[in-house]
């Protein structure tokens, strides 16, 4: 391979952890989220996406199923935990696990399907078997290749596992924190979605591959009302949503550690979205605080940092309110690619109809297909391009400045930093100070 | 009907729809599908061999004739930024097969696709494939969709959106 000719010839004579320092020190002196201020080149850096994979996805709890898809016993899907290829696994004595997908013989894939149910996974290459435990099962030839081979020393390595009302999530075994210290503040909000009723998903999860770096929709969906009257301007257009200035009625809010929710209550006095005898079940799951604040919700946007965004959207459709809740993972592939996996969640007692209802609404407005997702998928993409295309401008700077000084509020039911009024950027502040503070090794609580 | 009319005809049918999708044609479009057409892409999966490999749950399109009159005129705003300026799409439609059902003014037309589609001043393109098992009903002395499944040949979609049509 022909090497071109490097910029600054000196810095590729240096090791790697001198290159390692001198990003680490490069990324000090421009990153301000305090400030509103994050260079562009944040989005596109092949360094930049390395440091990530090694400080950011190996320090947080990441989702990577729904305790719905894997209701049996040898029920299993295989996911990406971060960079880490692994099945998710409820095994014959029926307790999740999260195995990398490794065989530790030759580091062979064990399971090739993305579902499916089984009692054990046969490697291909020299037939390694584990059982759905995990535990080592079989050796070929094991007397005559090994003579004695400690089996019980070659289980698949397990990720750590935990789960919050039914979203299973995993960690590199060497995390100290908890899942619970992880999501703190978060769990109130995230009760909004996931704990006000027994919930399931549809069905799998839409997949589709989008050329954007994944910082850019996981702080849209923390942080991001602004971009709805602009972007999603069709939409009252065909009578979807009332008007255009609908997306800035509610609240904005960081809930510690990165994580972001912005609570849209449409204007004072509109009817609630949800349908009375959802209502009842919601008041008897969640705190009284809690209901007042989801009565109110027409739509609200979160993300749980890094990588994890829900929604709960509302709209006039055909004739009939109607309301979905969406979850998805925003899942790198490079420094410029992701994976989204997109599920529908829905309350497990109603109807069938009633959720094909949900499930149809879903896919006509966001998703691969959404009529609303279709235009964000576009920005995030020119953004990631542009930024790619001023990576050697280091003075390009994108603005997060939006609600500086402002105060936040000091009566609301709910933990974290409140603000009244969604047109706000408190949260993506807080998103990349959180994400400096892994890069840097400084740790400690984000907040703006 | 002799039946290298028939196949004639549908393939006839299936081109010209190509075309009016290709060249951004999207009203015109709309009038060749039926009040009751219903539209689907579900989700195809990596699955066991033996196991079924596409959703019965899940869908990247689950259309009626409503829905897709709304995406239609969504792209027709000022706002419809996903396909402003529009990609540049070519559909190629061959493996056409015909077969006759009960009703006399309804047959089962199954064809592979394969969609091109290019944005911008890329040089990449994405290439989507697929089989679409349709059924077209006779209507005004000519063909209308009446349904349609769409068999993709991705799990992982290689495209941004799906504001296009199959």
């Amino acid at each position: 391979m022909v090497k071109a000719e490097a910029p600054f010839p000196n810095r590729e004579k240096l090791p790697v952890n001198d290159r390692r320092a001198q990003l680490i020190s490069r990324l000090r002196q421009d990153v301000h989220p305090a400030e509103g201020q994050i260079p562009a080149y944040i989005f596109s850096s092949p360094e930049v996406y390395e440091l990530e994979m090694e400080r950011i996805f190996p320090c947080c709890w990441l989702l990577v199923a729904h305790e719905s898809e894997i209701p049996e016993p040898g029920d299993y899907v295989t996911r990406s935990l971060g960079p880490y290829p692994v099945i998710v696994v409820r095994g014959e004595d029926g307790k999740i696990r999260i195995l990398l997908n490794v065989c530790r013989h030759r580091g062979m894939r064990v399971c090739r399907a993305d579902s499916g149910n089984t009692a054990d996974f046969l490697c291909s290459y020299h037939g390694f078997n584990y059982k759905n435990t995990g535990e080592l099962i079989g050796v070929p030839f094991e007397k005559d290749s090994y003579g004695a081979f400690d089996k019980s020393q070659h289980g698949l390595l397990a990720m750590k596992v935990d789960s919050y009302h039914g979203l299973i999530f995993g960690a590199a075994p060497g995390l100290e924190e908890s899942l619970d210290q992880f999501l703190g503040g978060m769990k109130w909000y995230l009760d909004l979605y996931v704990k006000r009723a027994e919930m399931t998903v549809t069905g799998p999860p839409q997949r589709w591959a989008v050329q954007s770096n994944w910082k850019l929709p996981s702080e849209n969906f923390a942080s991001d009302a602004y971009h709805v009257p602009n972007t999603h301007a069709c939409m009252p257009s065909l009578g979807l949503f009332p008007n255009i200035s609908y997306a800035k009625f509610g609240y904005h809010i960081h809930a510690g550690n990165g994580h972001g929710i912005g609570i849209g209550t449409g204007v004072a006095d509109s009817p609630t979205i949800w349908p009375e005898t959802l209502l009842q079940q919601f008041e008897k799951n969640l705190s009284p605080e809690q209901f007042s604040i989801l009565k109110t919700v027409k739509n609200a946007h979160a993300t749980v940092f890094p990588n994890l965004s829900f929604l709960i959207s509302s709209m006039t459709y055909e004739g009939q309110p109607i309301y979905h809740t969406t979850m998805r993972l925003w899942q790198p592939v490079g420094y410029d690619t992701i994976e989204v996996a997109s599920w529908v969640l829905v309350e497990k007692d109603i109807p069938e109809e009633s959720k094909k209802k949900t499930q149809r609404a879903y896919i006509h407005t966001f998703g691969s297909s959404g009529m609303l997702e279709q235009d964000d998928t576009e920005n995030w993409i020119n953004v990631t391009e542009n930024s790619r295309r001023v990576l050697q401008l280091p003075g390009v700077t994108f603005n997060y400045q939006m609600g500086l000084g402002r105060k936040p509020m000091d009566s609301f039911p709910g933990p974290g930093e409140v603000y009244e009024c969604k047109f706000h950027e408190a949260n993506a502040r807080a998103f990349y100070q959180r994400w400096l503070d892994l890069l840097l090794g400084d740790g400690g609580d984000a907040s703006i | 009907m002799h039946r290298f009319e028939l196949e004639r005809e549908v393939a006839e049918f299936l081109y010209r729809e190509a075309e009016l999708l290709d060249s951004n044609r999207l009203e015109q479009w709309l009038e060749l599908l039926t009040e009751d057409i219903n539209y689907e892409m579900p989700l195809r999966m990596t699955r066991e061999r033996g196991q079924p490999d596409v959703s019965s749950q899940t869908g990247h399109f689950s259309e009626d004739r409503r829905s897709l009159e709304l995406r239609v005129k969504r792209l027709g705003t000022d706002f419809g930024w996903a396909e402003n300026p529009p990609s540049r799409t070519r559909r190629f439609i061959s493996n056409i097969r015909v077969e006759n059902t009960a009703d006399a003014n309804e047959v089962k037309a199954d064809s592979y696709f394969l969609l091109y589609r290019n944005r911008g001043s890329s040089t990449q393109a994405d290439l989507i494939s697929g089989e679409r098992q349709d059924l077209l009903r006779r209507r005004d002395g000519g063909w209308k969709l009446a349904s349609r499944l769409i068999l993709v040949d991705q799990a992982v979609l290689g495209t941004r959106n799906l504001a296009i049509f199959f």
